[in-house]
């Protein structure tokens, strides 16, 4: 059964599909809106508040968005076993 | 130099060390793609050219050794650099050995930076004289150059024959924005198509999702499992003379010597090939697998540093897959520099050398503290709170801005044509360096097919 939550490996991790567009939707919000906001035609400007907003979408995703992986310290595993 | 300045090259490179640091410990982020659209960034920023060569010495030196960490903490591999070292590391990670491991991996980077840094320069004081002649050659070179890396890399046959088709691909995407009036007759579009190379196998993965059938085929049903060893269990030696053995050290210093005489090649290729040629002697597979990280990680180092010096110092143009790739920027970045004007032109010997030193010593020394005592935190850390899905969406929206900087709209489908065209070519096995050195090639190729 296909739903939003499909999760898929790339580039050596998983990834769930919806958090993945979202994540790419807000970045790049983020980036050129900022990039908007600053005066035209001056590219140092320009370049400087963009990358501010790639820096500000990627905490925003980093907040709404979980890691999708299982962290298991191998002390526990160990005192699991015994 | 003023005070200023120095202070200047000191923040540019605690700041690489602070944000490749994180980087690297972020499992499966290529080295181009991480290290290019940043480098790019700083130098179109402006800042000085030394402040800028500093920064990048900084970011790699930093970058080759944090890479190591969660190949041998998680068994992921931080980057392509630290993929030639899976095997050992896992064998080591299974006898229970990671964190000695790692000790092992912070001094071999040492010993690498500190070998290579002196040969990259001498050697590069020996080429330098006939850096002008190679510099008019330049474009039959890159030409070469394509040809030399199709023929030894994975799919010879094909990469020979994608050359033209690419280079006709880069041109024509140039005319159709010259003849458009978006981009003006006498500038080249140049970065943004680096960046859709750089970005092009993560791309039509991406894209590849949108076919139902591959999108079950890249399926998982569970989250990545992650195993953590023990907080190490291998004692505070923190000298690296303690921590290797002699024939640890002395390999590791006379690989690394010799790679830096192979500049040209490819920095992985050179670290499989020496770094097995190191180990093979081995019989015991502890010691086998110890040699081999150690040596290996001393060639990261080694393989990177005289791939982007001796280019930079002697010829001026990128001829090494490590100039051509994560250091094109330094080489070209309009307007800031081009061809016939970068870090190579501006920049005299001793501010080379004194830029080359702040970077890599503020980083080694950085990093070597922070992988011996800072490695299980970091990682755990990273781990823990970082999602893939925003690392991904920061490249993604970085290569947006930097495309639409560079030519409106219009070039971010050209960029992205870029990367699905060449990440599919990539992922059949024409290699990026193939893909660079013809993007430089491009315009002679295509002024010397129509006389043909």
């Amino acid at each position: 059964m296909e739903s939003k939550n499909t999760m898929v490996e790339i580039w050596g991790d998983v990834i769930k599909i919806k958090d993945f567009i979202i994540s790419v939707i807000i970045s790049s919000i983020f980036t050129m809106g900022a990039y908007f906001l600053a005066p035209s035609g001056e590219k140092i400007r320009e370049l400087f508040y963009g990358l501010l907003g790639a820096v500000v979408g990627f905490v925003v995703t980093n907040v709404l968005i979980k890691p999708k992986r299982v962290i298991i310290f191998e002390e526990n595993l160990k005192e699991n076993k015994e | 130099m003023d005070s200023l300045l120095i202070l200047k090259m000191i923040l540019a490179a605690l700041g690489a060390v602070v944000l490749y640091t994180f980087i690297g410990f972020i499992p499966g982020t290529d080295e181009t793609s991480v290290l290019m659209p940043i480098t790019l960034t700083v130098v179109l920023s402006g800042v000085e050219p030394i402040v800028v060569l500093t920064f990048f010495i900084a970011a790699i030196v930093t970058l080759n050794l944090t890479n190591a960490i969660p190949t041998v903490l998680v068994g992921l591999p931080g980057g392509v650099m630290s993929s030639p070292m899976m095997e050992y590391s896992l064998f080591l990670k299974d006898k229970g050995l990671s964190a000695l491991a790692i000790k092992k991996m912070a001094a071999g980077s040492l010993i690498g930076t500190v070998i290579s840094i002196p040969v990259a320069l001498l050697l590069a004081h020996i080429l330098a004289p006939y850096g002008e002649n190679i510099q008019a050659l330049a474009s039959l070179l890159f030409f070469i150059g394509a040809i030399f890396l199709s023929l030894i890399g994975k799919n010879k046959i094909l990469s020979l024959f994608s050359i033209i088709p690419m280079a006709i691909l880069f041109m024509g995407l140039r005319h159709l924005y010259w003849g458009i009036g978006i981009v003006p007759r006498d500038k080249n579009i140049t970065t943004s198509f680096f960046l859709g190379i750089t970005i092009g196998p993560l791309i039509v993965s991406l894209l590849s999702l949108l076919n139902k059938r591959n999108r079950e085929s890249m399926k998982v049903e569970r989250y990545k499992r992650v195993v953590i060893p023990d907080k190490f269990a291998a004692g505070n030696a923190f000298n690296p003379f303690k921590i290797l053995t002699k024939s640890e050290m002395g390999k590791s210093a006379i690989f690394s010597f010799m790679a830096s005489f192979l500049f040209v090649l490819s920095p992985v290729g050179l670290t499989i090939l020496l770094g097995e040629t190191a180990s093979s002697r081995e019989k015991d597979p502890g010691k086998k697998a110890t040699t081999g990280i150690t040596v290996m990680s001393a060639l990261v180092q080694g393989t990177y540093l005289s791939g982007i010096i001796i280019p930079l110092i002697a010829l001026g143009i990128p001829l090494s897959p490590v100039s051509i790739g994560p250091g094109s920027a330094l080489f070209n970045a309009p307007p800031v520099f081009t061809v016939n004007n970068n870090i190579h032109h501006v920049l005299t010997t001793w501010e080379f050398v004194f830029a080359i030193l702040t970077g890599a010593v503020i980083a080694i020394s950085i990093t070597y503290y922070i992988t011996n005592k800072l490695a299980w935190e970091i990682s755990t850390f990273v781990l823990r709170k970082i999602p893939h899905e925003a690392i991904i969406g920061l490249f993604i929206s970085l290569i947006l801005l930097l495309s639409y900087m560079d030519a409106g709209l219009i070039n971010v489908f050209g960029v992205l044509l870029i990367g699905i065209t060449c990440g599919t070519l990539n992922k059949l096995g024409v290699n990026y360096g193939v893909q660079f050195m013809t993007l430089y090639a491009a315009p002679w190729i295509v002024e010397k097919l129509i006389l043909l």
